[in-house]
């Protein structure tokens, strides 16, 4: 089977698999792709898994408080986060970019709760829609959050995997660095190592399984009705969701 | 609230750490070894923060998050910029958080007080304006003109939302 997809619809059925039925799996603001991702695995193989968009009608609270207090019990199974910049360390970077962290080029909006919630949650997940050597990178420039704490640290789960949209990395919590787990479509290990900051960790790695008919129908017509109808980042969803040429 | 210090789960390993002196990795007091953060509590002189209204004795509906009442419960004087002056907010016709005149020093009636932030409910961010103030802030200079455009240069509030603030947004059609 070849179907054609973007980038947007493809993530999004990646970010779905991680989903598990059961669970409580949540994203944050700015977070169109994990949403659909979320409502993607929620309509096929995890109808009861707890869902929270925040900033959406897909949560249960009034106060982004009552979502910290949920995590930091450790009950949130998944959480998905983007960075700036992601490095081999599993550390990412939401605060500013540049060599000189007192002079930096460029300042973001910052951590907000991820500074938490990224140890607390049982399972990170990051998502990144670019996949360079500026947005992967061997150190980022400051870290917002973590990859990995010494033993003893309170900290209740770890980072999971980066996905892209040319390749998925796991972490590996013993080596507390990140892995290539599998390569996209139409992409091979030369083209990933090119456009990758950091060093592979393997000398090969198997294809990514494509996005399947039922998975790519279903995110354009049930999740994508869904996103408009609750308002749930619906521009985005009317422009990438079924729109093959949108990148 | 008035509570010396709080323990927090995460942070360790940041570079946000590294630049606060007010945040501290300590072991836990009951286990003895267990590592996370503790921040100082905060103890502000003044806060000064935006509601949507507020009425004459000083409570406060504040239709957003409650972390503001947070910081009315944690600093010595607090004074609340208001959109809206009304007759009586109490715990029931607030909408959001509610902020008892007890904990208030004063109000300031103050008509797109936010802007060119937004605020909640009533206006969005002004994103021309936000836009101006963006470029201004990537160097000292252009941050200097900035200021004085729009705080220095400016003779009062009115004065500011007359000039700043969209002729729409004072005037709806």
């Amino acid at each position: 089977m070849n179907f054609s997809y973007n980038d947007g619809e493809l993530m999004a059925i990646l970010l779905s698999r991680e989903v598990r039925n059961g669970e409580i799996s949540a994203c944050g603001a700015l977070s169109q792709i994990p949403a659909a991702g979320l409502l993607l695995a929620q309509a096929l193989h995890a109808p009861d898994a707890e869902l929270i968009i925040l900033n959406s009608v897909f949560t249960p609270f009034t106060t982004s408080k009552s979502f910290h207090y949920l995590a930091q019990r450790g009950d949130l199974g998944l959480f998905f986060v983007s960075g700036v910049q992601i490095d081999q360390y599993g550390n990412y970077n939401l605060h500013q970019i540049g060599a000189n962290p007192d002079k930096p080029n460029m300042r973001f909006p910052g951590g907000y709760g991820g500074g938490m919630i990224y140890y607390a949650a049982q399972r990170s997940i990051i998502f990144r829609t670019e996949h360079t050597r500026r947005s992967l990178v061997e150190k980022v420039d400051f870290i917002s959050a973590a990859g990995s704490t010494p033993p003893d640290v309170l900290r209740r789960g770890q980072p999971s995997k980066v996905v892209t949209p040319k390749a998925n990395f796991r972490f590996d919590s013993q080596k507390a660095r990140l892995i290539l787990d599998t390569i996209h479509r139409g992409l091979d290990y030369e083209d990933i190592r090119e456009c990758t900051g950091f060093e592979l960790g393997v000398t090969a790695a198997p294809p990514t399984p494509e996005p399947s008919e039922e998975e790519l129908t279903c995110l354009r017509e049930v999740v994508k009705e869904k996103m408009i109808a609750t308002n749930t980042y619906a521009d985005w969803a009317r422009k990438t969701l079924g729109n093959a040429l949108h990148v | 609230m008035g509570i010396p210090y709080v323990p927090i789960l995460g942070l360790v390993g940041t570079d946000l750490l590294k630049r606060r002196d007010d945040m501290v990795i300590a072991a836990d007091p009951f286990d003895g070894k267990t590592l996370s953060v503790v921040a100082r509590a905060l103890r502000p002189d003044v806060a000064v923060f935006h509601a949507q209204k507020a009425d004459r004795e000083g409570n406060v509906s504040c239709g957003y998050e409650a972390e503001v009442v947070m910081l009315a419960e944690a600093a010595k004087h607090v004074i609340i910029t208001a959109e809206k002056i009304v007759d009586k907010i109490t715990a029931k016709t607030a909408e959001g958080a509610f902020i008892p005149s007890i904990l208030v020093n004063a109000v300031v009636h103050t008509p797109f007080g936010s802007h060119p932030a937004g605020c909640s409910g009533l206006y969005a961010p002004d994103k021309d304006q936000m836009r101006e103030y963006v470029l201004a802030c990537r160097d000292n200079t252009t941050f200097a003109h900035y200021l004085q455009d729009h705080v220095h240069a400016v003779p009062s509030h009115e004065a500011y939302v007359e000039r700043f603030v969209p002729a729409l947004w004072r005037n709806p059609i």
